[in-house]
């Protein structure tokens, strides 16, 4: 039989990868990874291409069984990561033999947590992209007792013995606490909120339950548009600040829809919407402006560390004789065709 | 015609491109030149351009370009593009058979009270135009097509249904559209069409594309049933 995974707990978790990039020319939100830098460290401490399908486990315990033995790694959000019972560390990869029980228990801050297997999953995709999209009715969420194929090149892992990490790359971990520092930039609308948007600055929001891929719905001080007709639909960005009618702060998310007719007030940088992508209920959101140019510094930090990290995997695979795991090459560039 | 337009940082991804050429339809088909002419191969790092009507937002990579030479680009495009020529050659023309009112349009008899018609009038305003599909929406790739006729703009509802089906055929503002996919809206249905529409097998998954035309056609509950899930099709491509 090909190998897979049979999954024992599905909890509410899907195969996904860094979305659907060609989605939006067509009217489909990019969706994917939630947390674009958990998702990308664990395939590449995995070897595998950063864009590559991985599972995303939000909030809920999530366990299975490969049919084959299997390198894998998990990231995001903090876990009790076991395999057979016994602990392994998250962020570093890990080796499970065919049959093991691997389960992700007890998350204890943050939302999502990603889990990668070198060679990654056979999943169905659309324009390019295994992201599922809850509004078209795609994608591949695990079941109770279902299977998700693997590729079948999966290597041999690398080290079988328990209780034994050969690997310690020290990845800097994002931050999963009570209060969420969220960096946005001036949206193209902001005028139209007159002096109101300050508002959005003077004191901390409250991430509220009816938050999910498709958008954060927050409570605090709601800035006023000034002008009041009505807007035509226009491209609005993941990460768009709004503030549609009602007593809640709306920030899109990555299954936003691709057009709407609300101002955009701000716009949360990249690095920030992967904070967000973590953010609880009941999370305090202080926001902070920031121009562009730091937006884009910070991204490009975030770049080079996940570049420092391919580099090093690679290093430490290839000394420990491990050459058949090949990284594959990081191209930086999520968009594929 | 020079093609003007501004253009704004929208976060350090995307860049909003906005037509400022004075005519509503010259700001429609530059918005979607552009949107062609950076979704190409040779612009590095364009994740996708969203055309609408009279602005296109730009996202990219910031990892691989950025603001500045995503404007620089427009910049070009902006020289290079006519946009009082037309944005298609050979627009294709699509039908779509509807059911008005009844189950599939609960809200016709509020649209004919608001804008002070009587639902026949309705139905024949929807009927009446040859529509140009301005942009795909949300959900799936909605055709966005300027509303029919009516005296007065179509409010949104109040409290927006948590699910609207695939098929239906509804109103807002001075606007109309169609549904592909079964979603939450706040728009006016006002019947629904038998034809399936999204495609998730195809590419490009709906058959249509800006500057193609849409009619409607009205049919009744026996000719719903029979073209149940058929797929809607070009039903003409127009020689030039």
């Amino acid at each position: 039989m090909s190998p897979h995974l049979t999954i024992t707990l599905a909890g509410r978790a899907a195969v996904t990868d860094l979305g659907r990039f060609r989605g939006p020319a067509f009217g489909l939100p990019v969706n994917g990874a939630l947390d674009q830098y958990s998702a990308r460290v664990a395939n590449i401490l995995v070897a595998n291409d950063e864009a590559a399908p991985l599972i995303e486990a939000v909030a809920f315990d999530t366990a299975f069984v490969p049919s084959v033995d299997v390198l894998i790694a998990v990231t995001g959000a903090p876990v009790a990561l076991t395999v057979d019972g016994c602990e392994r560390p998250m962020w570093e990869p890990v080796s499970v033999c065919a049959g093991q029980t691997v389960a992700l228990s007890s998350m204890t801050g943050g939302m999502r947590a990603y889990v990668a297997v070198h060679g990654s999953f056979a999943v169905p995709g659309l324009l390019g992209s295994c992201a599922p999209d809850t509004v078209i009715g795609f994608g591949s969420f695990l079941t109770d007792g279902g299977q998700v194929a693997l590729n079948a090149q999966t290597a041999a892992p690398i080290n079988p013995y328990f209780g034994i990490s050969l690997f310690n790359f020290g990845v800097d971990r994002p931050f999963f606490g009570d209060v969420a520092y969220i960096d946005v930039t001036d949206g193209p609308d902001v005028d139209e909120f007159a002096g109101t948007s300050r508002r959005l600055f003077d004191a901390p929001y409250r991430v509220t339950p009816r938050s999910n891929h498709i958008g954060l719905r927050l409570t605090g001080s709601l800035p006023e548009r000034v002008r009041s007709d009505e807007m035509i639909s226009r491209g609005v960005p993941v990460g768009a600040v709004e503030v549609p009618p009602g007593d809640e702060l709306l920030v899109l998310h990555r299954g936003r829809g691709v057009t709407a007719g609300y101002p955009v007030l701000a716009v949360v940088t990249s690095t920030s919407l992967d904070t967000l992508g973590q953010a609880r209920p009941g999370t305090a959101v202080v926001f902070r402006r920031v121009t562009a140019e730091h937006a884009a510094r910070d991204a490009r930090a975030w770049r080079e560390r996940l570049d420092a990290l391919r580099d090093r995997v690679a290093t430490v695979y290839s000394c420990i004789g491990a050459e058949h795991i090949v990284p594959v090459r990081s191209s930086g560039c999520l968009q594929g065709a | 015609m020079s093609a003007s337009a501004r253009i704004q940082e929208t976060g350090e991804a995307a860049l909003r491109v906005t037509g400022t050429t004075g005519d509503r339809e010259s700001d429609w088909r530059l918005v979607h030149m552009i949107a062609r002419a950076v979704s190409v191969p040779g612009v590095p790092g364009v994740h996708s351009a969203i055309p609408t009507y009279e602005s296109v937002l730009i996202e990219f990579d910031p990892m691989i370009t950025s603001a500045a030479a995503m404007t620089a680009i427009v910049s070009v495009v902006l020289s290079e593009v006519d946009p009082s020529q037309p944005l298609t050659e050979n627009p294709r023309e699509f039908i779509v058979p509807v059911l008005y009112g009844g189950e599939g349009g609960p809200d016709l008899a509020d649209v004919a009270r608001t804008t002070g018609l009587d639902e026949e009038a309705v139905i024949e305003a929807h009927l009446a135009p040859t529509y140009v599909i301005r942009c795909l929406g949300a959900p799936g790739g909605s055709p966005m097509l300027d509303g029919p006729a009516l005296p007065v703009p179509v409010p949104r509802l109040k409290s927006p249904r948590t699910h609207v089906p695939q098929g239906a055929v509804s109103l807002a503002g001075r606007q109309a559209t169609i549904t592909p996919a079964p979603a939450p809206g706040g728009w006016s249905l006002i019947g629904r069409t038998p034809y399936t529409v999204l495609d998730l097998a195809a590419e490009p998954l709906v058959p249509y594309a800006p500057g193609d035309v849409l009619r409607f056609r009205r049919i009744d509950e026996a000719e719903f049933d029979a073209l149940r899930g058929m797929r809607l099709e070009a039903t003409k491509e127009e020689a030039k």
